[in-house]
């Protein structure tokens, strides 16, 4: 019994040590360092109570940063879900053809955001970029793209959206593969149409995938910080600054870490009562079997 | 009739396929034919598509001017050395919660669970000092080191450990078999898909890390090679960039994922669909 919980503690150690020194003691040491005015270069801080949290609360970019964030959160996920089921749709059926083309959805998830990035960058540019000559061969005006404080975010979007619908496929592609064909075989013989086949039948089926996905890609649309950092930078005018990259700025920018480690409390406190709110819709609208 | 709607059905279904393909591949294909684009030809009005001319000739010399080497050297070294520690500390870790099951294991789990639905992200200036600390800032093995417990890994391999029939287990411990030599003669064949895309996903995670590493890595020679790319994309300044150049250093920082893509594309992405059996 004894060896037997020896084993269990070497095997437990190695992943147990990296969780605790790499995520929990950070997590709490990080609500510490929110309360003081460290700056990273000199050894002594102070404690100065909420203050970080009611500078942020007042500042203008904060607000804006939260308000990028839940756009770019929107603008992502629901594109994303929604054509990613889309292309499931239509490529789970073998067909020649069929494998190629999921090929080529599934690739711009692999390749480095940064890679891809920069091509973005270029065929966002306004005079020498594909995207422009494109709206002008539609006959539409061109756009300032990624130079634009309206057009940037937007920009952002569309090579988020580029870049994962594959994953969301390949996810859903699973998901409707394992719809025992039984059920669709009795409702045809109940005389439902494929439209109502696909909401009472797939739709409740597949929700702990739609489900699986929302909270995956909530947390990574939260996160985002490879393109905006290499295609706008947070700009023009904070118009692409999210709130983690305003935590970035704070942090290994400007040293402020008491501010930034608020910034991250917040992100934590939004991501913790979004989880909470899914859980309980969860419960209520997902289907398990 | 009946045949007439069907054929339109079809037809409509692969050009919006052709469509959505050029979509997806097109950055792909701008990014090839850009490589081979003068700067002259990159300002000219009105803007064609296709480049003059292949210049392979200039383009191998410039790929000898880059070196990149270095960098993709670095990336794959951590994608492949870093993601077989994780998942190894991944597996050591989902082995005690499903197999060897107790008091504490359940609450082990639900601290993993809670993680999971962390972002990382806002831990990094406490890791950042722990780092610094441990005198491990600017090193490849601080990198891993950090990296190491991937709470994506124990989710996976839990849910694949779980659908294995536990008689398999049983067995080989009546045996006396160690556990270690469970783990690896028994639940690492019964598992070897769910490994094997487990590898691919860190691997291609780990070689695409841009955030955390350039946090941590200083010097250029550790840099990885998303670092590598924006320090490139940066150096020359808005005006004087060379957009031909950027495309070839993407174009050289890609082929080796294209390569592991190619590899194992059918298996990834069978395993992602099948064994990420969410419940």
């Amino acid at each position: 019994m004894k060896k037997q919980n020896a084993t269990k503690f070497l095997f437990l150690a190695p992943f147990m040590i990296s969780l605790l020194l790499f995520w929990v003691i950070p997590l709490f040491t990080g609500l510490g360092i929110s309360f003081t005015d460290w700056d990273f270069i000199s050894p002594e801080m102070s404690f100065v109570g909420l203050e970080n949290y009611v500078d942020i609360f007042t500042d203008p970019d904060f607000s804006k940063a939260v308000w990028n964030t839940i756009v770019f959160s929107l603008g992502t996920i629901i594109p994303s879900i929604v054509l990613g089921l889309c292309f499931a749709l239509v490529l789970q059926k073998k067909f020649t053809g069929s494998s190629t083309y999921q090929m080529l959805t599934f690739s711009p998830w692999i390749t480095p955001a940064v890679a891809v990035s920069l091509v973005w960058s270029w065929i966002f540019e306004p005079s020498r970029g594909y995207a422009n000559h494109l709206l002008e061969f539609l006959g539409l005006p061109p756009l300032e793209w990624l130079h634009s404080s309206e057009t940037a975010m937007l920009g952002i979007i569309i090579f988020t959206v580029w870049k994962s619908i594959g994953w969301t496929m390949i996810f859903y592609m699973g998901a409707l593969e394992r719809v025992p064909k039984s059920i669709y075989e009795a409702a045809t013989l109940d005389g439902c149409n494929s439209i109502s086949k696909f909401f009472h039948i797939t739709l409740p089926m597949i929700s702990p995938t739609t489900y699986f996905l929302a909270v995956v890609n909530i947390i990574s649309a939260i996160q985002v910080f490879d393109q905006i950092e290499v295609m706008t930078q947070g700009g023009p005018g904070g118009s692409t600054s999210t709130l983690l990259y305003l935590y970035y700025e704070r942090a290994f920018q400007n040293f402020q870490m008491g501010a930034a480690s608020a910034v991250a409390m917040v992100i934590l406190f939004i991501t913790l009562v979004l989880s909470i709110i899914g859980a309980r819709m969860a419960k209520q609208h997902v289907h398990y079997e | 009739m009946e045949a007439l709607k069907k054929a339109s059905v079809h037809l409509s279904k692969h050009v919006l396929l052709a469509v959505s393909a050029l979509f997806f591949s097109f950055p792909f294909i701008w990014m090839i034919l850009g490589i081979f684009k003068t700067n002259k030809e990159i300002w000219q009005q009105p803007y064609k598509l296709l480049p003059y001319n292949f210049d392979f000739y200039r383009v191998i010399e410039s790929i000898a001017n880059l070196s990149f080497g270095r960098y993709i050297l670095n990336s794959l070294f951590v994608g492949i050395v870093g993601s077989f520690l994780m998942i190894l500390a991944a597996a050591l870790f989902s082995y005690v919660i499903v197999f060897m099951k107790g008091k504490y294991t359940k609450w082990l789990f639900v601290l993993v669970l809670t993680t999971y639905m962390l972002p990382g992200a806002v831990t990094y200036v406490p890791s950042f000092v722990i780092l610094a600390r441990m005198g491990l800032l600017d090193t490849l093995a601080g990198l891993m080191l950090s990296n190491l417990a991937s709470v994506f890994a124990v989710f996976y391999l839990r849910q694949s450990f779980l659908k294995m029939s536990y008689e398999y287990f049983e067995a080989a411990l009546i045996d006396g078999a160690s556990h270690l030599s469970i783990l690896r003669h028994v639940v690492f064949p019964l598992n070897k898909s769910a490994f094997y895309t487990l590898f691919i996903l860190t691997l291609v995670q780990q070689y695409n890390n841009y955030m955390w590493p350039s946090i941590i890595l200083r010097s250029n020679e550790n840099f990885l090679v998303s670092q590598a790319l924006r320090q490139f994309f940066i150096q020359g300044g808005a005006y004087g960039r060379n957009w031909s150049e950027i495309m070839l250093a993407s174009t050289i920082v890609i082929v080796p994922l294209i390569i592991v893509f190619a590899i194992g594309q059918k298996r990834l992405i069978t395993g992602i669909a099948q064994d990420s059996g969410i419940k």
